[in-house]
């Protein structure tokens, strides 16, 4: 018998299509909560998603006791004990966190806080230190990639110390995420690609990487296609709210995925990037995804082969020969990538973004070797593979 | 605790071996350090006085290293002569069994969920290949390339340190052979 073992969990209730965010309401009276509180920022406020947000549980007479709305880009400890002063202040009892990965980081962890007590949310950094349930919490993503609401992990910056506090417990998962169409339907187009590289990245290396497995394999190859048939026609007609929210749900579905199969090389390479040259995650995950896969070919070709059916389609599976397989996949998603620079310039290259200097390369390989992501790829990267492989995605 | 009845020496067989290895991975943990460039590098980047542990939970067998500076490392035994910085868990002896019998991969073993890393996770990194390094190094080349990811090609070790740490892996091969029946 093989040592083959894994483990899967996802206990996140998962509310997703036409009038999702009204059934939050319900949801909430059924968890007994009756004073939630809104964590968000400026832009989704400012783009009007929180108005059927609200308006959905006014509907029902709940009302909102506190929208805390000036969750910055990149969350810190003091923003997390401001957010849980006022939690504490305006007597809440749950929390709706409405937005991408750092407003849902920052709800999660103002969660611990406030669930656990105290002021100081280093105190709970690091792994399985949580032992209890925490309060009533529902996740609203607004953008279709990071997966967020489906992953057990908070990351929050202590901006005095100068470090990023992981929190990783599975008490942070939502109690359930609400994936409605009307909340991605007026993100911009380059942000939509950007995303949606993320999710298509973490499906893909979810399906490639160490720790995968039967059934993250399963949610991996549906996101792989629901992304491959719908971004497309997304960027064609960014009001197509039924592929929208296709787009959503292979994002929650790539997050269950690689949130229990890990990541590898892609993100460990775009985590060194977006900290070093404050690049977006999802431009680094389109960026680097060719390249990586490439380097990791001959380590992958079965899996990455397997790929092509849900990238391409069953028809161009069954006429490319088994062994050139794993290289179709590799050209699909380049193609799908310079199809996005088409319509909406997603820089290609690292040269291309503008914001990247040849230079900073050489920082790049040596903060990814340290990047947790790094330990799941499945082929051994040394410091001269790093720096080869972002050589490749220079220019 | 019936199941100890059942299995009475298996069990009592697995947990010397754990606990022997743990005692030749810490020696050879050391011993590495002080001539393999390669362990050098990685271990720079830890702080002076760094210690790392290697554990079976819950309060089972364990190593203690610390590293004493420019890549350089000590083995303390198990007892820690202050709380550890980073402490990689295996949740169970037969999983720590396992990994120290290279039957599966250190990193394999972080993929299947066999162990918890508490620390810095950058720093489980670093340890993580350190410790691939040193599998190579200790293990006949075959048995290597079952535990560790690539074996690397560029060996150079003094062939007494290489040869005594095998000694201990015949003990070991046979350790494996008994349990695994
Ligand atoms: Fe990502």
């Amino acid at each position: 018998m093989s040592n083959k073992y894994y483990e899967f969990f996802c206990p996140v209730k998962v509310i997703a299509g036409k009038a999702a965010l009204e059934h939050i309401p319900y949801e909430l009276t059924g968890m007994a909560a009756k004073r939630p509180m809104i964590v968000t920022d400026k832009g989704v406020r400012a783009a009007g998603l929180l108005d059927p947000v609200i308006a959905a549980c006014e509907e029902s007479g709940l009302e909102i006791v506190s929208i805390y709305d000036d969750v910055p880009p990149d969350s810190s400890t003091s923003v997390v004990r401001d957010i849980a002063g006022i939690y504490r202040s305006e007597k809440c009892d749950s929390i709706i966190a409405v937005g991408g990965g750092s407003a849902i980081d920052t709800a999660k962890a103002v969660n611990i806080l406030v669930s656990e007590g105290g002021d100081d949310i280093a105190a709970y950094a690091g792994a399985g230190v949580l032992k209890h349930p925490l309060k009533p919490f529902f996740v609203v993503p607004t953008t279709a990639g990071t997966g967020s609401e489906v992953t057990s992990v908070a990351v929050i910056a202590d901006t005095e110390k100068h470090v990023k506090l992981p929190f990783t417990s599975s008490f942070l998962l939502p109690n359930a995420a609400i994936i409605d169409p009307r909340m991605t339907l007026t993100l911009p187009p380059h942000i939509t690609a950007a995303t949606a590289m993320d999710a298509l990245t973490h499906a893909t290396e979810a399906f490639t990487c160490m720790a995968k497995n039967p059934l993250s394999d399963a949610y991996a190859t549906a996101a792989i296609k629901k992304i491959s048939t719908s971004l497309l026609a997304v960027m064609d007609n960014p009001k197509d709210a039924d592929n929208r929210l296709e787009l959503a749900e292979a994002s929650t579905m790539a997050g269950i995925a690689f949130s229990n199969s890990m990541v590898g090389l892609v993100h460990a390479l775009g985590h060194a990037t977006g900290a070093i040259c404050q690049l977006p995650h999802g431009l680094c995950m389109s960026l680097y995804l060719p390249y990586v896969l490439e380097y990791n070919l001959e380590s992958i070709r079965g899996p990455l082969g397997e790929l092509l059916l849900y990238l391409d389609g069953p028809e161009v599976y069954a006429a490319t020969p088994a062994s050139r397989r794993a290289e179709a996949s590799i050209s699909a998603i380049r193609r799908l990538r310079d199809a996005l620079y088409k319509h909406c310039k997603l820089p290609r290259t690292l040269k291309e973004t503008g914001k990247v200097v040849e230079e900073q390369l050489e920082r790049i390989a040596d903060v990814a070797l340290d990047d947790g992501a790094i330990m799941f790829n499945p082929k051994e990267v040394t410091l001269e593979d790093a720096r080869a492989v972002l050589r490749r995605a220079w220019a | 605790m019936i199941a100890k009845r059942i299995q009475p020496m298996v069990f009592q067989a697995r947990r010397l071996y754990v606990e022997l290895m743990f005692q030749v991975m810490g020696r050879a943990l050391q011993a590495v350090s002080e001539v393999d460039a390669s362990v050098q590098n990685d271990a720079r980047a830890l702080p002076v006085g760094f210690l790392f542990e290697m554990m079976v939970m819950p309060y089972g067998s364990r190593l203690i290293v610390e590293h004493v500076g420019n890549g350089r490392f000590h083995y303390h035994g198990t007892s820690a002569p202050r709380p550890v910085d980073l402490s990689i868990q295996f949740k169970h002896i037969a999983h720590a069994f396992l990994v120290l019998s290279f039957q599966e991969k250190t990193s394999v073993a972080f993929a299947n969920d066999r162990m918890l890393v508490d620390g810095d996770i950058s720093y489980a990194i670093r340890m993580t290949r350190v410790l691939n390094r040193l599998e190579a190094f200790i293990l006949p080349k075959l048995v290597a390339q079952r535990a560790v990811k690539e074996y690397p090609a560029n060996l150079h070790l003094p062939e007494k340190l290489v040869s005594a740490a095998r000694i201990y892996l015949k003990v070991a091969s046979n350790f494996v052979e008994t349990v695994r029946a």
